[in-house]
């Protein structure tokens, strides 16, 4: 009988016990949640689709070889080959998020922080990084203008 | 008449409502053992306090002319060191305090290290101090984004990327810690709150924690001493020392700050403004991060782009987490140490350590580069001046080991060594390098545990 009753005592204990474990949980978690929320950055808004290089940014070009400009968030190596073809590349460093540079002299983009380099179609050369650069689309224009098409192409 | 208040001077009635005599009674006893070793490593747990606080005092300062924000927060440090009087000043110290700070840690924790003064009953004095290194780190790295120049733009970019390699969580962890996908102004907002308060506060808590941890168990005594050691005095003797000691620092300091506003010039301790930073601009040539992260910079240059099916930064992080975790747990490893009996083998492991940074840091800083410091054959002379002056300093550091102290244990730094040598001198890759020294330096320690375990073991059969 009166082990009985321990028994059921113990038993609406641990009820008891779980009860106040899963709430402090919940209760833990109802707090936690929008400070997390809070700290996880909204998703930056600003303009998508092609990216019409500015006077500026072609002046650039022309006297550097080299531009590097914001294309829906992201930041795009533009640059003029030796043949005066138009190329795009993503100029975030797939090693650890440097922006790298096209050396005309040596026709190679290449990452100051690390000694990497890519050739002009993005694929690694030499040094550390993982991948290669995304390449995106350069379109002469008829006006003499540049486009950058946002949608990446992915590399071969 | 009664009084409530008990004693006339102010010290009874102080005691009588709060009791302070058996405190005043544990400051007049407290001693610090005089060992056989030198009593200089007392000191540097000190002098890191004090230059933490010279960072509190100019941090507030410098605080009052601080603007964070995309068009302002390289302006105000403009207008702090040009026209605010002594604002430069200020500055200078707080930059100076912030290395000389980190130096005097790094001696603190090696000399804790080599005395074994980790070993129970200060395990936890040890967690407590590693937790406080972490966060100087974290101080250093998130205080040099604010400037918002051209190196913090960078600086800050490469060292956050290194967050997306954590397992699972490691892009959300970015974002949290950028504010966004890319280091923007957002950043800089977080950072300004890490470096002004969230890092203040936990390093004075823990910082109260680890005083505590002293003051209730004193300092640690010389390893094996049988006898209570003789003691000094804490006051006056040991805390006039300490006091005259901080002077000293100070003047060093000030010294420092005004005859070298800008820092010494070195790669990784120069604090020149610059230009603005600008996330449309590339990385400029011979950019590189403080000198005290200049060993993980050298590292993420060193691992090859995939290996074992891992990117070469994941497994950069692997290992150096895979280190840094064994430093934090070596109280529990050492096992001599616990016993009170001395631990070559771990005295082995800090300057084995301290020999693979040393290699790091110099192939960083490019000792011995030609004219085009990129190039191949460039890196190759670099690899092999540092080895040699690595050898050197490894060289050295034996010689001392054995005639002075006559330790007779020398795997890991000779692995260390080794690993310099094939590496600098026979042009193997670093990791090729290291892997041969680390396996061949794996056998000899296990080669090693297993004839003691056999003389143990004989030991007690003949018995």
């Amino acid at each position: 009988m009166s082990n009985n009753t321990s028994a059921q005592k113990k038993t609406r204990r641990s009820f008891l016990d779980f009860l106040l474990g899963a709430s402090s949980v919940a209760w833990l978690a109802s707090v936690l949640y929008p400070v997390i929320r809070y700290l996880k950055p909204l998703p930056r808004a600003g303009a998508v689709g092609p990216t019409r290089l500015t006077r500026e940014e072609l002046a650039k070009l022309e006297k550097d070889h080299f531009v590097i400009v914001p294309v829906s968030g992201k930041r795009v190596l533009v640059l003029r080959n030796a043949a005066q073809e138009v190329l795009a590349v993503d100029a975030k460093c797939t090693h650890e998020g440097c922006t790298v540079q096209y050396l005309a002299a040596e026709s190679a983009i290449w990452c100051a922080c690390h000694n990497a380099r890519f050739d002009l179609d993005g694929r690694v050369l030499s040094g550390p990084p993982p991948r290669p650069l995304p390449k995106y689309a350069a379109e002469r224009q008829e006006d003499g203008g540049i486009l950058i098409v946002a949608e990446r192409r992915q590399n071969e | 008449m009664s009084d409530p208040g008990g004693g006339r001077s102010l010290r009874g009635w102080l005691d009588s409502r709060y009791q302070i005599t058996p405190l005043i009674e544990f400051l007049r006893h407290k001693e610090v053992p005089k060992g056989q070793h030198s009593m200089v490593w007392y000191y540097l747990g000190g002098t890191t306090m004090f230059f933490f606080m010279v960072q509190v005092v100019t941090g507030v300062l410098l605080l009052m002319c601080y603007q964070p924000g995309e068009a302002t927060a390289y302006e105000s440090i403009r207008y702090l060191t040009t026209k605010v009087p002594f604002g430069w000043l200020m500055r200078s110290i707080h930059c100076w305090s912030a290395h000389l700070m980190i130096i005097s840690l790094v001696a603190h924790m090696f000399s804790t290290m080599m005395l074994k003064a980790y070993r129970p009953p200060r395990e936890l004095t040890w967690v407590t101090g590693y937790i406080l290194f972490a966060l100087t780190l974290g101080f250093g790295f998130s205080g040099y984004l604010l400037p918002w120049n051209k190196l913090a733009f960078f600086a800050t970019s490469v060292g956050t990327d290194l967050v997306k390699s954590v397992p699972v969580v490691g892009n959300w962890l970015l974002q949290v810690l950028r504010g966004g996908p890319d280091v923007t102004a957002n950043t800089l907002y977080r950072f300004f709150a890490l470096h002004v308060v969230i890092l203040p506060l936990a390093f004075m808590a823990l910082i109260g924690i680890h005083l505590l941890f002293v003051q209730r168990q004193g300092m640690a005594p010389p390893l094996g001493a049988k006898t209570a050691p003789r003691g000094m005095k804490f006051f006056p003797s040991f805390a006039l020392r300490d006091v005259l000691l901080w002077l000293f620092c100070f003047m060093v300091l000030l010294v420092l700050a005004v005859f070298l506003p800008y820092g010494p010039g070195i790669p990784g301790m120069d604090w020149e403004l610059g230009q603005k930073a600008d996330a449309l601009a590339p990385a400029f040539p011979g950019i590189k991060p403080e000198w005290y992260f200049l060993w993980e910079y050298q590292l993420l240059k060193e691992f090859p782009p995939h290996l074992f099916g891992l990117e070469g930064p994941q497994l950069c992080l692997l290992v150096v987490t895979l280190l840094l975790a064994i430093w934090a747990v070596i109280p529990w490893l050492d096992r001599q140490a616990q016993r009170d009996e001395p631990s070559p083998g771990f005295s082995d492991f800090g300057w084995g350590a301290i020999l693979f940074l040393t290699f790091l840091t110099l192939k960083a800083w490019d000792i011995g580069a030609t004219e085009n410091v990129a190039s191949a054959a460039s890196i190759k002379i670099i690899s092999r001046t540092c080895a040699w002056w690595t050898l050197g300093a490894g060289a050295a550091i034996i010689g001392v080991r054995v005639l002075i102290h006559g330790h007779r244990w020398f795997f890991l730094t000779g692995a260390a060594l080794l690993h310099v040598a094939l590496h600098g001198l026979f042009g193997l890759s670093y990791l090729a390098a290291g892997a041969i020294a680390a396996i061949l330096a794996g056998a000899c320690v296990t080669a090693n545990l297993l004839r003691n375990d056999g003389i143990k073991a004989n030991a007690g059969g003949a018995r």
